[in-house]
């Protein structure tokens, strides 16, 4: 039994006017929680599209849990959360969840009993009101989206994909999809999950993988991802009315590569073979209050933006999935 | 991608049904239905027994120009059969006279004095026509029983003029004589009037034309909303296109099938109970189902009745053509994104249907003319057309072979290009695709 839950190898994907994946290896091992990161239109979608042989890989292959990803009954034991998220409006929420079961190849009566857990466990049936009778479309929409990760995990996966599963979700919800995560790690299962929102990739992820433009950039695990891009970031903070002073050094371009304004910090990407001894000491002459310098590891959003460059995000957050 | 899983494909067409049996829309088609369709039948009949003879035949002028006295004859055989009526009146003219009295009675035709004029004259007693002038002139059984009138005493003028005695003449020309049909097959004499017949092929053909637009849109709307609510792509994560699209349109026809059911069982209920207090059982149709529910035995309901094999005849171009309509109106569902595309996406499938049913009436009439067997054979009126064919002439084994044979091969194309569109449009929203971009979803798919 092969030790990868999947293993995608030359997959290439070109629609009539462009080429979506091109020649894409991915390896995401079992019991990891994977981030496939990337700005929208990079692919993403796509290749999780062809993981779940919704649409067809023009070459390459793609084993899932040790299987090909087209064999019979594999697709039940994948959960999948797609980025537009809907259910049957006019229908029941109990019936449309044993519906999504059912086509997983849950008993109806074992789906009723697991509706019921869950139903529970998000607050949706409480002793005062049981919105599991309730038709979809009288449902807020922060309980819509329960209802649809729960049809994501009745049939308990062992592989869960999760397609931008962040995107509109409101604060409570986004919190129990990240304990609901942890939990399935726990558990043994893989989770990977696309997203453009390197912060909850950087907190959740084991591993990454940044796609864009339908190539893979790099990938591995978050630690190694990191080494290997070097601690050529420093913090760096001052008391507000220092900021002035020291703005021409930020913008010496032979000491600075790049300085990020976080607004209590700056996040100074060094320039190549600047010291940042040398910049520490500049800082220093000019008299400006130092509350903080730091040698930091850099964060997947600079990593990303490093290796993919700003423009490519930029496009990205205006273009479609 | 043929690949139909079978546990799957229940769970979908479980879910089609169950969700649309039960919705009350399901619920207020089912009741109102026999209500509509027991006004159409009983409507007629009760009107036209309320009513008196039509008033149209009896306010007319007689232009007697054949100086032998048929007029006179003609105005009472008219007086007799419409005995509610103003009597025709009679005016003997000379042959010369007869343009100006035309003329007149034209004159008091249009101040709506009289409905209309009989002119008889030397050519009606030579045996070749009379005239009608009238505003209902275009009613054909308005015209229809004032000629027979006419022609019936055309006839027992010359009998007597042959030297018979008056009595005899009008005891032997007087008979009403009524038409009663009846059909043979191959295998000789058939049951079933064929007046019979010809409302159960009408009512058949409407029912057919009726469920397939009524349940094929709601494919299409089915469609359509999975698409835009976007829960399709957790679907088709779950489940091929294939399974999906089968168990859709399987499930949908098995709604319609249990509708039309309801419909007979209710119907025929309604006609038993309700038709008898509205004409104690007078009307032929609510008799004959009052004389079968006291179990005597009843032409008429019993004729009307098909054979077995007519009704799985029947039942087979249903399943076909319901499929073959359905499986395009998904594909035209799974093309548009939103309501307002559904009109004009739908109207190619939708005008295959309508010129279907234009064909109902010259078929109807001329059953077994070549017009009729062009389009009971073509797949896509055979459905509709062949149904009604049938209930009117036997129709030849190979030519119902060739027909249904050539729905099914229709069926399966529809079925495989329907698939690829389906596959594709589903998770493609925007705009409309045009017929190119439609090819090359079907080339592409899988």
């Amino acid at each position: 039994m092969s030790d990868l839950a999947i293993d995608i190898r030359n997959v290439v994907k070109r629609y009539a006017e462009h080429l979506a994946v091109r020649d894409l290896s991915l390896a995401v091992p079992r019991g990891a929680v994977y981030g496939l990161l990337g700005p929208n239109g990079a692919g993403k979608t796509t290749t999780i599209r062809m993981i779940l042989n919704i649409i067809i890989p023009d070459s390459g292959t793609i084993s899932l849990l040790g299987q090909p990803h087209m064999s019979a009954g594999i697709t039940d034991r994948i959960g999948y959360l797609p980025e537009e998220r809907g259910l049957y409006k006019k229908m029941q929420v109990r019936r449309v969840l044993k519906f999504l079961a059912e086509l997983k190849g849950v008993d109806g009566s074992v789906a009723e009993k697991r509706i019921d857990e869950w139903l529970e466990r998000f607050d949706l049936k409480t002793a005062d009101k049981d919105w599991g009778l309730s038709k979809i479309d009288e449902l807020s929409r922060g309980m819509q989206q329960k209802v649809q990760f729960i049809g994501t995990l009745l049939h308990d996966p062992d592989l869960i994909i999760l397609d931008e599963p962040f995107s509109g979700l409101d604060p409570i919800n986004a919190q129990a999809l990240k304990d609901t995560v942890v939990e399935l790690k726990a558990r043994g299962k893989t989770v990977i999950f696309s997203t453009h929102l390197m912060d909850n990739a950087e907190r959740l992820c084991d591993s990454v993988c940044i796609i864009a433009h339908g190539e893979k950039v790099l990938d591995g695990a978050v630690s190694d991802v990191k080494t290997e891009h070097g601690t050529r970031v420093v913090a760096l903070s001052v008391a507000g009315d220092s900021r002035s002073a020291i703005s021409h050094i930020l913008s010496d371009r032979s000491l600075v590569a790049r300085a990020d304004d976080q607004n209590r910090y700056y996040e100074i990407e060094l320039a190549p073979g600047a010291d940042a001894q040398v910049l520490l000491r500049r800082v220093v002459e000019t008299g400006a209050l130092i509350q903080r310098f730091e040698l930091v590891q850099p964060s997947l959003h600079q990593i990303f933006l490093a290796k993919v460059g700003a423009t490519g995000v930029e496009e990205g957050m205006s273009g479609q999935g | 991608m043929a690949k139909v899983d079978m546990r799957k494909l229940g769970v979908v067409f479980r879910r089609e049904y169950l969700e649309r049996v039960r919705s009350k829309w399901f619920l207020i088609g089912t009741l109102l239905g026999p209500v509509f369709f027991g006004t159409i039948t009983i409507a007629p009949t009760w009107i036209s027994m309320s009513q008196g003879p039509s008033k149209d035949l009896t306010n007319i002028r007689i232009l007697d120009a054949s100086g032998t006295g048929l007029g006179a004859r003609v105005q009472r055989s008219i007086a007799k059969s419409f005995p509610k009526g103003v009597p025709p009146r009679v005016t003997v003219v000379a042959p010369e006279a007869l343009i100006k009295a035309d003329s007149a009675a034209v004159v008091e035709v249009v101040d709506k004095t009289i409905n209309g004029f009989i002119v008889l004259d030397s050519n009606t007693i030579a045996g070749k026509y009379a005239r009608y002038v009238g505003r209902n002139a275009n009613s054909l059984s308005d015209v229809q029983s004032l000629m027979t009138n006419v022609r019936q005493q055309v006839l027992a003028q010359r009998l007597e003029k042959e030297g018979l005695n008056p009595d005899r003449v009008t005891a032997l020309t007087g008979e009403k004589l009524e038409t009663k049909t009846e059909k043979i097959g191959n295998k000789g004499r058939e049951t079933g009037s064929g007046v019979g017949n010809l409302a159960f092929g009408y009512i058949v053909a409407f029912l057919l034309y009726f469920m397939i637009v009524l349940y094929g849109q709601q494919i299409l709307r089915g469609v359509m909303d999975e698409k835009t609510t976007r829960v399709a792509e957790v679907v088709v994560s779950s489940v091929s296109t294939d399974t999906l699209l089968a168990g859709k349109v399987l499930g949908v026809g098995l709604v319609a099938i249990t509708q039309v059911l309801s419909w007979v069982v209710l119907t025929i209920g309604m006609l038993i109970y309700i038709a008898p207090i509205l004409f104690g059982n007078m009307t032929p149709v609510a008799g004959a189902a009052i004389a079968s529910s006291r179990g005597l035995p009843s032409d008429t309901v019993l004729n009307a009745l098909p054979t077995l094999g007519t009704a799985v005849m029947i039942l087979a171009y249903f399943v076909v053509g319901f499929i073959f309509y359905a499986s395009l109106f998904a594909a035209v569902g799974a093309m548009i994104s939103s309501q307002e595309d559904v009109q004009q996406a739908a109207m190619p499938v939708m005008l295959m249907l309508v010129f279907s049913v234009i064909f109902m009436a010259p078929i109807l009439t001329k059953p077994d003319s070549p017009l009729a067997r062009v389009m009971t054979l073509l797949p896509f009126s055979a459905p509709i057309l062949m149904p009604l064919r049938m209930s009117l002439v036997s129709v030849p084994w190979y030519e119902l072979a060739i027909s249904l044979g050539g729905v099914m091969l229709a069926c399966v194309a529809a079925i495989w290009v329907s698939a690829r569109i389906y596959r594709v449009g589903l998770l493609m929203y925007g705009k409309r695709p045009s017929f190119s971009e439609l090819a090359r979803w079907v080339r592409y798919a899988g």
